[in-house]
């Protein structure tokens, strides 16, 4: 191999990468019934692992009760555990393809890796709380709950768009 | 064809896992294509920098969404039974908030971040490190805040419903505004981004150029245009009626729906009609119907009910349900239907239907399962059954139910008191 090769290649354009997501979305409808999901399948797995370790606790709990179905199978056996084990295997797929696979610390020049991956944490457990409060996430709501015109999802996906522009201005030396 | 295909039992759970794993390679596939393992690409668009977000979530939105659309109006697919997230309007602004939140402080949301961490990226990982966290920490105080999550309910509601304006109509306002959006984003990133349009893969700059991304564009819109035109694209909607057919209908019984086929839309989950129980409060709190709504006769305005949905009645006979369905019809109401027999007919068929003699094992044991499924039972043959059957009736369940996959009935469903796993994100 030579280093021509290992170049990353370009991005697609975002309307056909954008069409092809609608796709695979469109096929889920029409397969399952039901569109995209992310968060959920977190959940479950979560649930699942507080369970093995804490397992009264984790019953009592109606949070994770919610996730832990009815006894008579894992929890795990879940379409949304399946459909995210998919995206992981998707995008090293696609990743490897374009020569996008290289382990490092994505940040704008102005701000240590320290405080990057603090950032990263804070991020996502924001984002899991909010995404646990409002029944999803940008897949389950915004994309799914968008194409099916679904009230709540239109209020949720404005209200994504207007709470990162109102703290955009503040976290701008992490990314530009 | 009739899809959704899992919901009409075409194959079963196990299926459904290869199925949803397929699916997944698919999205996490565009996703990694798009640049969305990037965080400082996604984070880009909170600075009109780059608007790859919008594009590519709107792109997506409204291909899925004109493509359902088309199949459901040319009957390939029945929309009803495609799974709506319930509205709880209060939660989803203060999630969405809280989301968005983390969004720019992260760089991710949670499908993203999947494509992230497995590309290599290690604040990708940890951002899955942080949301799993903030999982654990939101359970441990799940108890406290459980009563406001739940809040501002609305049920499993459209937009075209929530505003009574054809479906079609919404689906090209959407469109159109997605079209709109894409064009005020390049020039945003013209201006903030210092980046020219690239001619093959933009929408504006040199005009009369049919380029690719130009053709699926006007695709999208033309389709949409269709859309506006076309009405409702539920199935077995009719749009004319006059005083002759109503008199045919009412005389052939297609104004009224039975109890059994109520019980099994409610089981399916169907979300395109709307329950309304007559009955005064008292005997509605005592018992009823998963998913009814208390409309008592007397309370029943033209205003209160959108003309164009399903609307199914329910009294305790039937009697009231026949004069409210008058009523309505004469108020120039398109789709209303009353529940044959009213509550005694759910009671006796549903909740705790009789085991007849002479009927096949596969039928019976279908039968034993919907009693089940409401929180009632199978009565033996013969047996004789109370007429105060009140102290047997189930307790009153949520308003909103939650939707079940249909397992073609080869499986026992869980009764709506029972914990069942969430089907949503």
């Amino acid at each position: 191999m030579n280093t021509i090769e290992r170049t990353p290649k370009p991005y697609w354009n975002s309307y056909w990468a954008g069409f092809g997501l609608g796709l695979v979305l469109l096929a889920s409808f029409v397969i399952m019934g039901r569109g995209l999901g992310a968060s959920g399948a977190f959940t479950t797995a979560v649930a699942t692992a507080a369970h093995a370790v804490a397992p009264a606790h984790t019953e009592n709990n109606a949070f994770y009760a919610e996730y832990l179905g009815d006894g008579t199978h894992s929890p795990l056996k879940d379409w949304l555990v399946f459909e995210v084990l998919g995206v992981f295997v998707g995008g090293f797929v696609s990743g490897a393809l374009a020569n996008r696979l290289k382990f490092f610390v994505e940040k704008g020049p102005r701000i240590t890796t320290g405080r990057r991956l603090l950032f990263a944490f804070v991020g996502g457990g924001l984002m899991a709380i909010g995404a646990k409060i409002a029944l999803g996430c940008t897949s389950g709501q915004a994309l799914t709950g968008g194409a099916l015109l679904n009230v709540g999802s239109w209020a949720f996906m404005w209200c994504v768009f207007g709470g990162a522009y109102a703290l955009a201005y503040f976290f701008r030396k992490q990314w530009i | 064809m009739n899809a959704p295909f899992f919901k009409f039992g075409l194959f079963g759970d196990e299926a459904s896992f290869i199925i949803a794993f397929v699916i997944g390679i698919g999205f996490g596939f565009f996703l990694e294509r798009a640049g969305f393992g990037s965080g400082r690409k996604l984070a880009a668009q909170f600075y009109l920098r780059d608007l790859s977000v919008l594009k590519v979530m709107f792109t997506a939105i409204i291909t899925a969404m004109t493509g359902l659309y088309m199949l459901s109006r040319f009957g390939m697919v029945d929309l009803s039974l495609v799974y709506l997230v319930p509205t709880f309007l209060v939660p989803q602004i203060v999630g969405g908030l809280l989301l968005g939140f983390g969004f720019v402080i992260g760089g991710y949301c949670p499908g993203t971040s999947c494509v992230s961490a497995v590309t290599g990226r290690i604040d990708g990982m940890v951002y899955v490190a942080g949301m799993i966290a903030g999982l654990v920490g939101f359970a441990e105080f799940y108890p406290y805040i459980q009563n406001l999550v739940t809040i501002t309910p609305m049920g499993q509601i459209t937009l075209p419903r929530l505003f009574n304006l054809p479906y079609g109509l919404l689906v090209f306002a959407v469109v159109l505004m997605a079209l709109g959006a894409f064009m005020a984003g390049e020039w945003a990133e013209k201006k903030f981004g210092g980046k020219e349009p690239d001619p093959k893969g933009s929408l504006i700059g040199r005009p009369w150029r049919l380029t690719s991304v130009r053709i699926l564009a006007l695709a999208l819109l033309a389709v949409g245009l269709v859309a506006a035109v076309s009405g409702a694209p539920y199935r077995g909607s009719r749009t004319t009626i006059d005083t002759k057919d109503l008199e045919l209908r009412a005389a052939k019984g297609a104004d009224s729906i039975q109890a059994t086929d109520l019980a099994n839309w409610i089981i399916q989950g169907r979300n395109d009609f709307k329950l309304v129980d007559l009955r005064a409060e008292k005997d509605f709190t005592a018992y009823h119907i998963p998913s009814a709504e208390n409309v008592p006769l007397a309370s029943l305005t033209p205003d209160l009910l959108a003309h164009n949905e399903k609307i199914i009645l329910c009294s305790d006979d039937g009697t009231q349900a026949a004069k409210a369905w008058f009523l309505l019809e004469a108020q120039g109401y398109r789709f209303v239907y009353s529940l044959d027999g009213g509550m005694r007919a759910w009671q006796d068929t549903v909740l705790f239907p009789k085991k007849a003699a002479g009927v096949d094992a596969a039928s019976s044991e279908k039968q034993a399962q919907m009693a089940k499924y409401f929180g009632g039972a199978q009565q033996a043959e013969g047996a004789a059954v109370s007429t105060t059957a009140a102290p047997l009736l189930p307790a009153p369940v949520a308003p909103v139910p939650q939707a079940t996959p249909v397992t073609t009935g080869a499986k026992p469903q869980a009764g709506p008191q029972a914990r069942k796993k969430k089907e949503g994100c």
